[in-house]
């Protein structure tokens, strides 16, 4: 059980479309724009990375001290950001499976809402329905 | 085999080249020296490698050393074994025969008695590689010692060389040997290879043995290392460098498997010697390995150092130095790993120490080795990466050491630092360093937390991942760690998170405070050495040990001011930013520059802080990362505060205000803001263009677009969003117009001049709208003033930055807000009826008003009429609606009665009485949105009399003549608003009509038309005259009474009045029908009153009559009977028509007759001959024309279509004057067409129509044949 994650979604122009952070730790004050930093320098590694693979999950790109993160790209380049703390228990390969399919299943969700003719592409997800079942995917996969 | 490491690296830096050993057993080689030495190192040397691949190998160096040489001498054989690879790789005997050269039978026996046998002798040691080399010492031109040298050698040959591999080559001192040099290399090059391969055959047996045994308790690592070394050794003598790497990794991996790995054997970790923590990662000679070598190992500390730095060597080398930075990075995060977990027994901090040596050393050597362009681009982007990486982990600990000795103040508490140190744990020695005795620690520094911009209070961001004040305290040997523990706890909730906001603290007595409150609680602490530090402190004690700790003079006076401190960690910021820019890692690398900023903002070079900080914000914006923008922004705000820069200012306050509410308190808000007006009313030089997009953005309401006709004025509604906390006046507001379907017409501004206070949200505001041009439009741009600033917005999407092309795909089609529609009538004005009024009358005119669509509201009316039509002044004007055509028209049928008394209005009408003012009439507000119709009382004058035809001269009245015109102009608009004239330079107060102007034609007659004619000649002179009245009005007509006035020469018969019998009358005449009434009149005399006749030369029909009609539907009767309004009282009207009698011509003087045509008929081009008889009647009167009495003018007219005449036309014939004389007039003519035609006719000018009696008396027709059948122009003569 990850202590604490932050999940983000980034549109294709690198804009952050959705965020959340899930996870039983108690909240740092500067968490947001510490997790918000460390998934942005992220995207550089991402940018590099998504192209020299085809796989879609790339499992642990980035380590910031205790914190992991991992992204599940779409053919759409829309980018799934996970960012994980203190992974105790299983080790980060263990993760990646459950984590590529919790982000599967988000993806799925997401994609619905990108679909919806009233949205407008590059805003953001502000859609509570879809954050109640993030939520509660990352109680379930993380 | 260990006791031989220290011989092992004398060896190794003693020859690090293959050694080629020279048996000279004729002492040749002082002569050949020169020459042999200069071809070294060989150009190319084909080598196998370890995988016995044929390597290319340039330039390899090597050495001659004669046998007879100590180096190769004093050897021992196990030695020789053991360090093989300095051995000879190829031996070269050199021999010669000069010796023999006097005696040629001597020579050959020499030869094989001395010579042969010594070198069988030489060559019998079958280890080593060799070959002959005979050196002719013959001169050319002794032609005898030539032969006897080429005898002697080609016996050596026979003797030496085998099939398999030719062992012998000559060399011609004297005489040129052009292919002896090649011949020598490639037998050296195929000898050392042979020597190689056999060598590395043999080290690889031994190493398998050895690796065998790896898991074995006697298993030596020395003695692999030796063997192990020597093989990579031998391979980098041969420059076969890849293969050198290869054991060398191979080495490492045995090592970190058999040695690191093996637990059970508590082995030393090393590094604890003064200047350790200098990292030698590069440095592979900075210990001697007999200094690191443990038992039968060695220290994991230095060697693992050494193996770096040896492999790095070979990578170098190999011309790869971005492999040395990828695996320099891997290793110095592997190290510190292993460093930390011996961090207990290391100096104090040595690990960040270390770290920062390694990154500094790796930086250096990579980029001092790496060309530009060298590699391909990926790799190279790659490599910058790695160098950045470097540079920002170096950074980072650098950062630490400077925190944990005080400087955290001087540090900027941004996410990146915060990021990478609030993370990093603290390092953790055995014993926290306690302060020496003879430090002093008072250097308390005042810090004060810089107070951000805007008043933005925000909590600093931790630069620890915990108290370093516990941290330190805990790891005191003489304190039990739990108390403490327990009591910082409550400490840290005082100070919130316990973040070390005033690192030094600023004052000393409030810490003594805290420690006395600590030392009340827990009286086991009260000694001066096992009181809990306090921060400063810690500080002093963690510099000392420091101190103790860095050994390299250059760190260590980076830490020892803040200065120095900032110049260090300028320089690694910068080198890791650079760095990443160049890798295209923006993000990272723009991250620096920020901190860069930050320090350049300390030092107050704002100008460059400035744009450093534009480029993060405009990384951040772009990207829409607002959390990291918010960080950022106000310190880009004050820096172009401070340059004066209100542009720029200004924009980064919107930016501010426009950013995600969450993210600033509302006060903080209120400052933007307050910031914002504060400037805009505020003396500025040049007025400042703002872009407030993201904050005011607009749209049309909702709903339909508004819908204005050509040319309107309207008033525009419009929403509007501020994104400001609290009301924003705005001076002045203009909003630009864009048509949607015509690119090229600009926008047009509708401005508001009025102040405009937006609240915060929704608001709405309406602009005056002028008159546009027909089409659709949308919103274009908002632009105002706020004080002397000018902002303008173009209301793009707020979520999202406007220029990224994805919103511009996206973007929802703009609706349009506007619609103006085309041209088109507004209103028709028209006459009501058709049908002739009454001329001479005062007549209702209808003009129906029909708006289209459009309302009225307002109109005037300004009629003006034409010639011969005047408006009955004093008489008001009616207005009415108008219903329809086809139920006016079932009005008429229904009730009749109601027609009569000219109240024809249906209980829904509206009616009303109008006045005339000026030409003016103002239309009543109920018929602005109704069709309806207005009655105007007119008069048209028509002085002249209606004259009469008869049907012997049918002459119509035109039409045109009744005509009358009326000019209308209606004068309408929609809204009466304040416009712009367009005429005048300054803007008035207009009213804005439209005007529709028409003129309608109204057509005025007569109630009759009177036709006459003779309806019988009685005898004598009475006639009987018959009037024909034609109704020419929709409107039944009444005649009472109907007089005759006649003209002279008429009288009425038996002197009566001229009336007709009174008992017909009243006569009623439907419309459109007719009436006769019959006059008895007879011929008077002429001669009688000259006078008269010119007075009256017609005979005037009088009619005393009374109309009964619609005014809708044509004539009607007189207005003024109609306003009398009494029921019954009848108006007669008189008609007077004027009638023209002529005499009847009742005696010929002259009777012309038309002679009948032959009986054949007549014929298309056949002849004929036309005759008329004239024949005079009576006797001429000689008196009236004396000139021509016997003498008759003629004249034939004939149709020349028809008709060919030959002959005279016109002429005069002989007639005598006597009554009954006759004469014949022939013509001859040629019909041309067939048909009825009309003939010629013989006229007689001279004589009046009345005089001549003619026969047919008018005009008739004849028949002519078409031509006969003609054959003579088709036979052939």
């Amino acid at each position: 059980m990850a202590a604490t994650a932050c999940f983000i979604i980034v549109s294709r122009n690198d804009i952050p479309i959705y965020e959340a952070e899930v996870g039983s730790a108690t909240k740092r004050e500067d968490a947001a724009q510490l997790h918000q930093f460390i998934l942005h320098a992220a995207l550089d590694i991402v940018q590099d990375l998504a192209w020299t693979t085809s796989a879609m999950f790339l499992k642990a790109i980035d380590r910031f001290n205790d914190l992991v993160v991992s992204v599940y790209v779409t053919a759409g380049h829309i980018l799934y950001i996970c960012e994980l703390s203190s992974i105790s228990g299983d080790s980060v390969d263990d993760y990646g499976g459950r984590g590529a399919g919790g982000l599967m299943i988000v993806n799925s969700g997401s994609c619905m809402i990108l679909l919806n003719p009233l949205y407008l592409p590059g805003s953001r997800i502000a859609s509570s329905h879809f954050d109640t079942k993030v939520r509660a995917l990352a109680r379930k996969y993380l | 085999m260990a006791n031989y490491l220290a011989q092992f690296q004398s060896i190794k830096s003693a020859c690090d080249h293959i050694v080629i050993s020279v048996e000279d057993v004729s002492d040749l080689w002082p002569t050949v020296k020169s020459a042999f030495e200069k071809r070294l190192p060989f150009k190319t040397a084909s080598l196998n490698n370890k995988t016995r691949n044929p390597v290319l190998v340039e330039k390899l160096p090597a050495e001659f050393i004669l046998t007879t040489d100590a180096r190769l001498r004093s050897r021992f054989p196990q030695e020789q074994l053991l360090f093989w690879f300095r051995e000879p790789y190829a031996s070269i005997v050199l021999v010669t025969c000069e010796i023999l050269a006097g005696d040629v039978l001597d020579d050959l026996d020499e030869f094989k008695s001395i010579l042969k046998p010594r070198l069988k002798l030489i060559v019998q040691n079958d280890e080593r590689e060799w070959f002959i080399v005979f050196v002719s010492k013959a001169h050319p031109n002794n032609d005898q010692a030539t032969k006897m040298a080429k005898k002697v050698y080609a016996k050596l040959e026979v003797d030496f060389s085998s099939k398999k591999r030719e062992r012998c080559c000559k060399l011609d001192i004297h005489g040129p040997e052009p292919n002896f040099w090649e011949d020598l290399e490639s037998k050296i090059i195929e000898s050392i290879r042979n020597t190689l391969d056999r060598r590395v055959q043999f080290y690889e047996d031994e190493i398998r043995k050895l690796s065998e045994q790896r898991f074995m308790p006697i298993w030596n690592f020395c003695n692999f290392f030796i063997l192990k070394e020597s093989l990579a050794f031998m391979f980098e003598m041969a420059h076969l460098h890849e293969d050198a790497l290869r054991e060398y990794d191979e080495l490492e991996l045995c090592y970190l498997e058999t040695v690191k790995n093996m637990t059970g054997k508590q082995r030393e970790f090393g590094g604890v010697e003064h200047g350790d923590e200098e990292a030698a990662l590069l440095n592979f000679g900075n210990k001697a390995l007999t200094q690191i070598v443990q038992d039968d190992s060695f220290r994991e500390f230095e060697f693992r150092q050494y193996l770096f730095a040896c492999q790095s060597k070979l990578l170098f080398k190999l011309n790869r130095p971005f492999e040395v930075a990828a695996r320099g990075y891997t290793f110095i995060i592997s190290f510190s790993k292993s460093l930390t977990e011996h961090e207990n027994i290391l100096p104090f901090c040595m690990r960040e120490v270390w770290i920062i040596t390694a990154c500094l050393a790796l930086i250096n050597e990579t980029s001092s080795n790496y060309n530009e362009g060298l590699a391909a681009s990926d790799i190279e982007k790659e490599f910058y990466r790695l160098l950045g990486d470097l540079y920002s982990l170096c950074r980072v600990k650098f950062m630490r050491l400077a925190y944990i000795i005080g400087y955290g103040s001087d540090m900027e508490r941004s996410p990146v630092n915060s990021a990478s140190l609030s993370m990093l744990p603290w390092p953790k020695p055995s014993v926290w360093p306690s302060v020496p005795p003879d430090a002093s620690s008072e250097l308390i520094l005042q810090a004060t937390p810089r107070v951000k911009h805007f008043g933005i209070q925000r909590k600093p961001l931790p630069l620890e991942p915990s108290v370093l004040l516990r941290e330190a305290n805990r790891r005191r040997a003489s304190l039990s760690a739990g108390n403490l523990f327990e009591m910082f706890d409550g400490r840290s909730a005082i100070d919130g998170s316990g973040s070390d906001a005033t690192l030094r603290m600023p004052s000393l007595n409030k810490v003594q405070t805290i420690a006395m409150s600590r030392t009340n609680s827990s009286p086991g602490f009260d000694g001066s050495i096992d009181r809990p530090m306090r921060l400063a402190e810690i500080f002093v004690a963690s510099e000392h040990a420091l101190r103790q700790t860095i050994s390299n003079p250059n760190l260590w006076k980076s830490l020892s001011s803040v200065e120095e401190f900032e110049q260090k960690y300028l320089e690694l910021t910068k080198g890791a930013a650079d760095n990443y820019h160049r890798s295209w890692w923006k993000r990272h690398g723009v991250v620096l520059d920020g901190e860069i900023a930050a320090v350049f903002f300390k030092h107050g070079n704002f100008d460059l802080a400035a744009n450093s900080y534009e480029k993060v914000c405009a990384l951040y914006s772009g990207e829409g990362w607002q959390d990291l923008l918010a960080e950022v922004l106000p310190n880009l705000a004050e820096c172009q505060k401070i340059l004066n820069d209100l542009a720029g200012y200004l924009s980064s306050c919107v930016r501010l205000l426009s950013l995600e509410k969450g993210l600033f308190s509302i006060k903080e808000r209120q400052a933007f803001q307050s910031e914002v007006v504060s400037i805009a009313h505020s003396e500025m030089k040049h007025p400042v263009p703002l872009d407030v997009s993201s904050l005011i953005t607009f749209s049309g309401n909702p709903g339909p677009p508004l819908v204005l006709c050509d040319g309107d004025p309207g008033i525009l509604s419009v929403t509007v969003w501020s994104g400001f906390p609290d009301d924003i006046t705005l001076d002045s507001l203009s909003l630009t117009l864009t048509a949607t379907y015509n690119a090229d017409e600009g926008a047009k501004a509708l401005k508001s001049s009025t102040a405009t206070v937006l609240k915060p949200g929704r608001n709405t505001i309406t602009v005056d709208l002028p008159p546009q041009k027909p089409g659709s439009y949308v919103l274009g741009v908002l632009t105002g003033q706020i004080g002397h600033l000018r902002f303008r917005s173009h209301s793009f999407s707020k979520v999202g930055p406007a220029d990224s092309d994805d919103f511009m795909s996206y973007e929802k089609p703009t609706r349009p807000i506007l619609k103006v529609f085309n041209p088109r009538p507004l209103v028709d004005l028209a006459a009501a009826t058709s049908s002739p009024l009454l001329i001479n009358e005062a007549q209702w005119i209808g003009i129906i008003v029909r708006p289209i669509d459009y309302s009225l509201k307002g109109a005037i009316l300004h009629i003006d009429t034409g010639p011969g039509l005047k408006i009955e002044e004093s008489h008001v004007i009616e207005m009415e609606s108008y219903i329809d055509v086809s139920q006016c028209a079932a009005d008429i049928a229904s009730s009749n009665s109601a027609q009569q008394n000219g109240c024809s209005l249906a209980d829904n009408k509206d009616f009303e009485r109008l006045s005339l003012d000026d030409g003016r009439i103002q239309l009543p507000d109920w018929a602005s949105n109704v069709t309806s119709i207005l009655w105007i009382p007119v008069c048209a004058i028509n002085n002249n009399l209606a004259r009469g035809s008869s049907t012997v001269n049918p002459q119509r009245q035109s039409i045109v003549d009744g005509m009358r015109t009326i000019a209308l102009k209606l004068e309408f608009g929609v809204s009466h608003n304040q416009i712009f004239d367009r005429h005048s330079l300054f803007p008035s107060l207009f009213q804005s009509f439209r005007y529709h102007f028409r003129t309608i034609a109204v057509h005025f007659g007569d109630p009759f038309h009177v036709s006459t004619r003779v309806a019988d000649k009685c005898n004598g002179d009475t006639l009987l005259l018959q009037v024909i009245l034609h109704s020419e009005v929709k409107a039944t007509l009444t005649i009472f009474d109907a007089w005759l006035d006649l003209q002279d020469g008429f009288v009425h018969t038996g002197k009566s009045d001229g009336r007709p019998i009174s008992g017909f009358f009243p006569l009623v005449i439907s419309p459109t029908s007719r009436a006769g009434i019959l006059f008895s009149i007879c011929l008077g005399d002429t001669t009688a009153e000259v006078e008269d006749a010119a007075v009256q030369p017609d005979s005037i029909l009088n009619i005393r009559y009374g109309i009964c009609g619609d005014r809708t539907a044509g004539a009607h009767p007189p207005v003024n009977s109609e306003s009398n309004g009494s029921e019954g009282s009848r108006q007669d009207l008189i008609f007077r028509s004027a009638l023209v009698l002529q005499r009847p011509v009742l005696d010929p003087s002259l009777a012309v007759g038309f002679l009948p045509f032959p009986s054949d008929g007549l014929r298309v081009g056949q002849h004929v001959n036309m005759k008329w008889r004239v024949e005079r009647l009576k006797e001429f009167d000689q008196n009236k024309d004396s000139q021509c009495n016997n003498e008759v003018l003629y004249e034939v007219n004939a149709n020349s279509d028809n008709w060919m005449i030959a002959g005279r036309k016109r002429g005069h014939v002989s007639l005598p004057t006597d009554q009954g004389s006759r004469i014949v007039i022939s013509v001859l003519c040629v019909p041309l067409v067939a048909g009825y035609v009309r003939p010629p006719q013989l006229g007689l000018p001279d004589i009046d129509q009345a005089n001549i009696s003619c026969n047919p008396p008018g005009p008739h027709l004849i028949c002519v044949l078409p031509p006969a059948q003609s054959s003579s122009f088709c036979i052939p003569a």
